[in-house]
């Protein structure tokens, strides 16, 4: 049984409040994301998840992607708080080392190689959390 | 007396009493999504409790998710000093290792989109929110604020009851953001609260209003909504990790 099942709250509500949560043009938290990030871009990345840092304030997710030139970049993939995301089905072992995931999201405004996440989908179009596509 | 109208005057008072008795307000609440008051229109219950805030009282509209971008003050007639200040502020502040896990004070949390469970005594009603573990502790057995206490983000909080009403007063509020955007509140911040469950059970009405006068000019407020949860929801633990502001500032060198 889920999070999301244990509190008793159907999968639309759910994924209403995450997609309010992660796509809202300001922060969830004390970390303001409007102050970071232009929320009116999007973007998506492909590539090997060296690290998924599950903790508050926010998850980290560490991504390897290869650039139009065949090099390796290394982004930075920020989430919501977790103790919120767990709500909605996501946790530590949501994502592994190691594999390929699709992550959507919003760019830095500052153009370096952080993004805030809205969606993350495995390889096999599996989508992260209970709550599907999560952008806006 | 005869006893038919004697049982009715004892009836009549019984209700009258139980009317305004002392609410319960025990449980898990999760702060309401979507807009808020005033960005949308208050129920009717809701209208009546933000009726309760002193006349001219500017209510912010910035609770829930929404915040005001930098140098957006929500209408609030800021200071020289303070303007001053929210004008030279640092954005990397707010993710830098030293301040990542530094909780606001309760001017700023109460209204975050994290959940909060209430243990509802008599002597004591304890607030623990998942917001950056923050516990708050309001004295329901005192009248006063003692005039040395250590400042703190919670502050020092007397409480009582006004019918079905939680009243919260509450001083010593540590200096921490108010509006997130680089306007901070200072120590003297007086805290005054409201409390009220609507009449469905199902949502939990607060009031904050903020005196303080070295910052802004005249009395502001926020309207905060909370949905009951089940009684087996539990806020989780936040245990902030510091190791969020390393990786950003790796980052973002």
């Amino acid at each position: 049984m889920t999070v999301a099942q244990r509190l008793g709250r159907s999968a639309a509500v759910m994924a209403a409040l995450l997609c309010i949560m992660l796509a809202a043009p300001v922060a969830s938290a004390h970390h303001s994301a409007a102050l970071f990030y232009d929320m009116g871009a999007r973007i998506t990345l492909k590539g090997e998840v060296m690290r998924w840092n599950f903790r508050n304030p926010h998850a980290i997710l560490d991504l390897d992607v290869k650039n139009a030139k065949g090099e390796i970049e290394h982004w930075t993939c920020e989430t919501s708080a977790p103790s919120a995301l767990r709500r909605a089905g996501w946790s530590q072992d949501s994502i592994k080392a190691g594999e390929i995931v699709t992550v959507e999201g919003v760019p830095a405004r500052d153009g370096s190689k952080l993004m805030r996440i809205t969606g993350v989908t495995k390889a096999d179009g599996t989508k992260v959390g209970t709550t599907g596509r999560m952008d806006d | 007396m005869n006893k038919p109208l004697a049982l009715a005057a004892l009836l009549a008072s019984t209700v009258a009493a139980s009317a305004h008795a002392e609410a319960d307000l025990s449980g898990y609440w999760l702060t309401a999504y979507g807009q808020i008051p005033p960005v949308r229109k208050a129920t009717a219950p809701e209208q009546a409790l933000i009726d309760l805030l002193p006349k001219g009282t500017l209510l912010l509209a910035d609770s829930g998710l929404k915040e005001f971008p930098p140098g957006d003050f929500g209408g609030l007639e800021v200071t020289p000093e303070y303007k001053a200040r929210a004008d030279k502020y640092d954005i990397e502040i707010q993710r830098s290792v030293s301040t990542t896990c530094r909780p606001p004070s309760i001017i700023y949390s109460t209204q975050g989109p994290f959940p909060i469970e209430i243990f509802q005594g008599k002597d004591l009603i304890v607030i623990k929110m998942e917001y950056f573990d923050v516990v708050r502790i309001i004295f329901m057995n005192e009248k006063t604020h003692p005039k040395e206490w250590p400042s703190s983000v919670t502050g020092h909080s007397i409480g009582h009851w006004e019918g079905d009403t939680l009243v919260v007063d509450t001083v010593h509020i540590s200096s921490a953001t108010f509006l997130n955007n680089g306007l901070d509140h200072s120590d003297n911040m007086h805290l005054f609260e409201r409390f009220r469950v609507s009449p469905d059970g199902k949502e939990l009405m607060i009031t904050q209003e903020y005196d303080d006068p070295a910052v802004f000019k005249g009395h502001a407020a926020r309207f905060i909504p909370m949905n009951k949860g089940k009684p087996t929801d539990h806020v989780y633990p936040y245990d902030c990790d510091p190791a969020y502001g390393s990786a950003i500032e790796e980052r973002t060198k």
